[in-house]
């Protein structure tokens, strides 16, 4: 019974997602980011999907080491890329794409460095007349996190994302479905794949469980749970030295074990490597957006 | 007790040889009257430097403040250098292809949005990648096509599979003219990969060796190359057949895991090797005209960065963490971004 309270509730929410538009949005048809996620394309045609704020357990006492300890977060709204970035998106503002599989322009980027997936940021953020968010003048670009540009999700954004109010380790129940979710390990063929093709998590997003792994903001620090701050954090300082940038989600190469949503993992950079071969890296956006401007968005 | 004079040159034999081990290999390039052009960063600028052999006597050949050279490819007569001009900041850089008299005079741009030139046997064409997209990427194989600018007229014409190349970089004319050798990294079907493609067809062989950065013998016999970010090798290769093949690597230059070795190249009678050496980093953004990147990419700041000489002649593997001066010639020293050497023979004096 309880199971099917929560597919009915999901199933309201997926509808309210997929509502087509009818005319030209207006404050008065545009979806309210507080009733749920409530998907909307921006001005360079990407779709994308508002995130409402919430609270949530962060982290699984259960997981690996570097997960616990379980805490609360609060998340501000936000509003996450629907799909992975692709070698299609890479093209339109004029970066080369660095993929290993590029037989498609819709399947993911990988091999992208860190701070190329944050210059693909800016530049889709100058495109659309957005004040980008990273400062590409200081070593790390750091990222003004007030600006209404594109940037990477925090790890605490990614995962609130991902769980999309769930508690368990995948947001759809038990690792027996991931295969209708993602592509990993077990059903990938060893390659990524044009995004979108499997089901979405319950607030509408693809491929968060497999095809690429996506780079977050934050310093990768396995300890870092025990002293995050409890409302939108943003990571630990950069130690200087042999920092890591945390990567989350599964990819075509991951067990069921390392698809959950709560699974870390941390990522050198590539900052120094003319060639990056990790074929797993890629990313996708997100940006604020306040309720008047969403409210002009086109909904999709 | 008879005295044979023999006994004691037999006797001396060992110091002897110790002493020719122990020669300082610069010594050697002291009697080489071929050249080495590079690029440098001085006066918060990009300028193309010339050296004699031993490093001695540097000269800067460009002297302009307000635009940035790099790449320097001397033509194989040796009468002229290729080489890029950066104007212009961010992706708003345009990159455009120069050639000048190998004294730095009469320089003239023969294309924009050009970069990574190699020069024709015949010194009357330089081969030339356009960049990938209007925009400016710093990253060395944002190219797209491949294009061939006649000296003599300044035409531009396409590769006949002009269409099919994308993100080539370092290309390298072989001397007998068939193929041009070129690393592809996410193109054309390729991971990454040393390709040999066809000048005149729509040939292309994949070498199979690993890694990066080609640069073929000026006597056609050798190809040199990085197989990584601290080695560079040099095989044997048959360059004049239709199915080009790459021998075994004869010689392994290696370093230790902090430190990088690039752009190799060889001397005109392909004797020598002269190569980039320094730390790991990713430029600095405080200095004008550079980007962040890899260090070793054309336009990014690569801080105590010197170019090295080694001998061509020997086999195995040198390690340049225990080799000795007779080993290596330090040929430059400041440290200051010195990079993208191109070995040439001067014209004789009319």
């Amino acid at each position: 019974m309880k199971n099917l309270l929560i597919a009915l509730l999901a199933a309201l929410l997926l509808s309210a997602c997929g509502k087509a538009p009818t005319s030209e949005p207006t404050a008065a048809t545009a979806p309210v980011k507080s009733d749920g996620p409530a998907e909307f394309v921006t001005a360079s045609g990407i779709e994308m999907v508002l995130l409402p704020a919430g609270e949530f357990t962060m982290g699984a006492d259960s997981g690996n080491p570097d997960e616990a300890p379980a805490h609360r977060v609060k998340i501000s709204s936000f509003a996450m890329d629907k799909f992975e970035v692709t070698g299609e998106m890479m093209s339109k503002v004029q970066l080369p794409n660095p993929s290993h599989w590029s037989d498609s322009p819709k399947k993911p980027v990988e091999r992208i460095r860190w701070r190329d997936a944050k210059q693909f940021c800016n530049e889709r953020s100058t495109a659309e007349g957005l004040k980008p968010c990273y400062n590409e003048k200081t070593p790390d670009w750091d990222c003004d996190y007030s600006a209404s540009g594109y940037r990477l999700p925090t790890e605490a954004e990614w995962e609130y994302a991902c769980r999309a109010g769930a508690k368990e380790a995948y947001d759809f129940g038990t690792p027996d479905k991931l295969r209708q979710f993602g592509w990993v390990a077990e059903n990938s063929e060893e390659k990524t794949h044009v995004v979108g093709q499997k089901k979405p998590n319950r607030w509408g997003l693809h491929d968060l469980y497999g095809n690429v792994s996506e780079w977050c903001e934050d310093v990768y620090d396995p300890a870092y749970y025990k002293t995050s701050p409890a409302q939108d954090p943003t990571g630990p300082p950069n130690p200087g030295k042999d920092v890591q940038r945390v990567m989350r989600g599964g990819s075509w190469k991951s067990t069921p074990e390392m698809a959950r949503a709560t699974f870390r993992t941390g990522q050198k950079t590539g900052n120094t490597d003319a060639c990056f071969y990790t074929d797993y890296c890629g990313f996708r956006c997100v940006r604020r957006i306040a309720p008047e401007e969403f409210a002009k968005l086109k909904p999709k | 007790m008879k005295f044979n004079p023999l006994s004691l040159v037999l006797a001396a034999l060992p110091f002897c040889a110790n002493a020719f081990a122990a020669e300082p290999l610069v010594n050697q390039l002291k009697t080489q009257t071929a050249k080495i052009v590079y690029e440098t960063y001085i006066n918060n600028n990009w300028e193309l430097m010339l050296m004699n052999a031993d490093g001695s006597n540097p000269v800067n050949l460009t002297q302009s403040p307000t635009v940035h050279e790099h790449y320097p490819q001397v033509s194989p007569d040796g009468t002229k250098i290729a080489f890029s001009v950066d104007t212009g900041e961010g992706r708003d850089t345009v990159r455009s292809l120069w050639v000048m008299d190998s004294d730095g005079k009469n320089r003239r741009k023969l294309a924009d949005g050009a970069r990574e030139p190699f020069w024709a046997p015949d010194s009357k064409t330089i081969g030339f990648l356009p960049q990938e997209f209007a925009k400016f990427a710093v990253i060395d194989y944002s190219t797209k096509g491949m294009s061939f600018c006649d000296l003599a007229t300044g035409k531009i014409q396409p590769h006949p599979n002009s269409e099919k190349l994308h993100h080539l970089y370092n290309p390298t004319w072989a001397p007998n003219g068939k193929w041009i050798a070129a690393t592809v990294h996410a193109g054309m079907g390729f991971d990454h990969a040393i390709l040999l493609i066809e000048r005149n067809g729509t040939n292309i062989f994949n070498t199979g060796i690993p890694g990066c950065r080609p640069c073929i013998s000026p006597d056609g016999k050798e190809i040199a190359w990085g197989p990584g970010d601290h080695e560079i090798a040099t095989a044997p290769v048959d360059l004049d057949s239709d199915h080009p093949t790459v021998g075994p690597r004869r010689l392994r230059i290696t370093t230790n895991k902090e430190t990088k070795i690039y752009h190799v190249d060889w001397s005109p009678k392909s004797d020598f090797l002269s190569i980039s050496r320094g730390p790991e980093s990713d430029g600095d953004l405080t200095k004008p005209g550079t980007f962040q990147s890899a260090c070793e990419i054309v336009g990014v700041y690569a801080k105590d960065w010197n170019i090295i000489a080694v001998s061509a002649k020997r086999n195995g593997v040198l390690d340049l963490n225990s080799a000795t001066d007779a080993d290596v010639a330090q040929l430059t020293k400041d440290g200051s971004s010195n990079k993208e050497s191109d070995w040439f023979q001067p014209p004789a004096k009319k």
